[in-house]
């Protein structure tokens, strides 16, 4: 298990999410808004953010190289 | 005053300091407790605090009070004070968050002061310090006094005692800032640190803030209680400015990072306390002003005129702070709510008069905030009454690599949290102020482990319950819950098991 550091837009803290290396973008979003549900509704269209730039849902931790402890957000994709 | 004591040498024994000759100076005052910059005696000579009391003004002053506080506390102190009166629980929460940060914090403060009466460079520093020191010792026994009178009543007051000897994560949060602060720093960064910036900009003005909240309230115990520890500390606060007008006139430069420093540990902590009892804890009917009016009014205004004063800036973060005014004690405070069963005291869910009191007092801020609490009582709606963990977080919370609190600065839109590498570590700060303080000073906090390196450490558990019972010492009568359990007039349950039927 790789410890992240999850951020959700429209929540108002930071969660530690369990990732697995061959977790997807879109199983981060998910564990993420779960992680969070108590507070904010899920988003209608979330895509991850890695290191600055929006990553394809289907992309895993090891390809993209997420490391422990590092962060990702979770956004509202229209926005982008 | 009583003449007799100004009459007997006051002023002689008050600058009373000796012509070293058998050792040096700065072996009398080793310049790594004494302080930096490190200047000889000379240099301090103009140094002249304008709060001047004899030891025997000192007595009887403090005699007085002592005896005021314990006639309140033989007439409307105890159990029955909150009991009869039908005290609004909300209100209890802000006592108990109260009751646990202040007393062993002054506790510690006591020691601070005390290193200033051995280590200040002039005599009258050091006569105004043993007062200090003996004023903080008094405000450690006030309310263990007073809050002892309510354990067997209420077990959650027994964190009065407890907090400070607990791993409680925002007791994590408060020994960092105050060990530093009040155990760990010179004479000098001591009385800039507390008395300065914490007293004079913070605390000092909050305590009146506080006792007007307090008599709305109708709380006349506490009323009472932070009225006569106010008094002390505005006198023992005048030590700062004096201290500061020498460092500054050496050392600007020191000055201002001293300031920038403690300034931004400081406003954390106290938004965390004091703004959760001004914007959610206080009764909507008693609430004179937001917390954000009270910074803005008594802390901003008198802040920055005094740093103008002595020729120094706002800290170079004044933006990011005044941003921090509209949203962090908010984001903090639901983050709490939904982890409620890790504190001490019991939350309230904002309703539709408080959170429209809220839109109101902060109209840049509440509308990211407000569906947090829509999503929350959404949640409430759907739950069993007095079924707390239905409305709870599970996931493990993150905390700053300095500050220690949880990563809750910048907006729900873009939370601040910045990340750095160092020494093969990941570090992860709330905000660029916390960065920028570890950078400045990486020896003093380097070996420090947040709640989540010792988690992953295996020295505490990942377990929420294991957690909150074997780590943090709570029990389940003593862990925070919703006040009410989520019974609100305005929340409507949606089926008829969440009804109670």
């Amino acid at each position: 298990m790789i410890p992240l550091y999850g951020f959700l837009e429209g929540d108002t803290i930071g969660l530690l999410v369990l990732g697995r290396p061959e977790d997807t973008a879109a199983d981060l979003c998910d564990k993420l808004q779960a992680a969070a549900a108590v507070r904010v509704a899920p988003l209608r269209n979330p895509v991850v953010v890695y290191r600055g730039d929006p990553v394809p849902a289907h992309q895993t931790v090891a390809t993209l190289g997420i490391g422990a402890l590092e962060r990702f957000d979770v956004v509202e994709g229209r926005l982008r | 005053m009583e003449r007799s004591d100004r009459h007997g040498g006051f002023a002689l024994a008050r600058e009373l300091d000796w012509t070293f000759s058998y050792v040096d100076e700065d072996q009398v005052f080793p310049p790594e407790i004494a302080g930096r910059p490190w200047l000889t005696g000379e240099a301090w000579a103009g140094w002249e605090e304008p709060y001047k009391t004899s030891y025997g003004e000192y007595v009887r002053k403090q005699r007085d009070k002592d005896v005021a506080v314990a006639a309140v506390r033989e007439a409307v102190g105890g159990a029955e004070a909150y009991t009869r009166t039908g005290t609004a629980p909300e209100w209890l929460s802000g006592l108990k968050l109260h009751a646990a940060t202040l007393p062993l914090a002054e506790f510690a403060a006591t020691v601070g002061n005390l290193r200033g009466a051995r280590f200040g460079r002039t005599s009258d520093w050091r006569t105004m310090s043993l007062f200090g020191a003996l004023d903080e010792f008094r405000h450690t026994q006030i309310p263990l006094c007073l809050m002892h009178d309510l354990v067997r009543w209420d077990r959650q007051f027994d964190w009065t005692w407890r907090f400070y000897h607990s791993n409680n994560w925002v007791a994590i949060a408060a020994r960092h800032c105050f060990d530093e602060l009040l155990l760990g720093t010179d004479a000098i960064e001591f009385a800039i640190a507390t008395h300065f910036v914490l007293e004079t900009g913070f605390t000092n003005l909050q305590f009146v803030g506080l006792a007007a909240m307090a008599h709305g309230a109708g709380d006349k115990m506490f009323e009472k209680m932070v009225t006569s520890i106010q008094t002390d500390e505005a006198r023992h606060a005048q030590i700062g400015p004096a201290v500061l007008r020498t460092v500054v006139a050496h050392d600007r430069a020191y000055a201002q990072f001293l300031v920038d420093k403690w300034f931004w540990r400081s406003w954390q902590l106290f938004a965390v306390v004091t703004g959760f009892a001004m914007d959610y804890f206080t009764p909507l009917a008693a609430r004179v002003q937001s917390f954000k009016e009270f910074m803005q009014e008594w802390v901003l205004d008198q802040f920055q005129a005094s740093l103008a004063e002595y020729g120094l800036k706002v800290p170079w973060y004044w933006d990011t702070f005044r941003e921090s005014l509209d949203y962090y004690h908010h984001m903090v405070y639901a983050s709490a709510y939904t982890y409620r069963a890790t504190v001490w005291f019991d939350f309230v869910l904002p309703g539709p008069e408080e959170r429209a009191w809220l839109a109101q007092k902060y109209p840049q801020s509440w509308p990211s905030l407000d569906p947090v609490w829509g999503r929350i009582t959404q949640r409430w709606q759907e739950a069993d009454p007095g079924n707390d963990f239905a409305v709870h977080g599970t996931a493990i919370p993150t905390f700053c690599s300095l500050c220690q609190l949880v990563l809750c600065s910048g907006t729900p839109r873009h939370n601040a949290a910045v990340f750095v590498e160092r020494n093969d570590e990941r570090l992860v700060f709330c905000s660029e102020p916390c960065r920028w303080i570890f950078e400045k000073q990486p020896e003093r906090y380097q070996s420090h482990k947040d709640l989540v390196k010792r988690v992953l450490a295996g020295e505490a558990p990942a377990n929420l319950v294991a957690m909150l019972r074997r780590y943090f010492g709570l029990e389940y009568p003593e862990w925070g819950k919703d006040a009410l359990g989520g019974v609100y007039p305005f929340i409507e349950r949606v089926s008829p098991r969440a009804k109670g039927a």
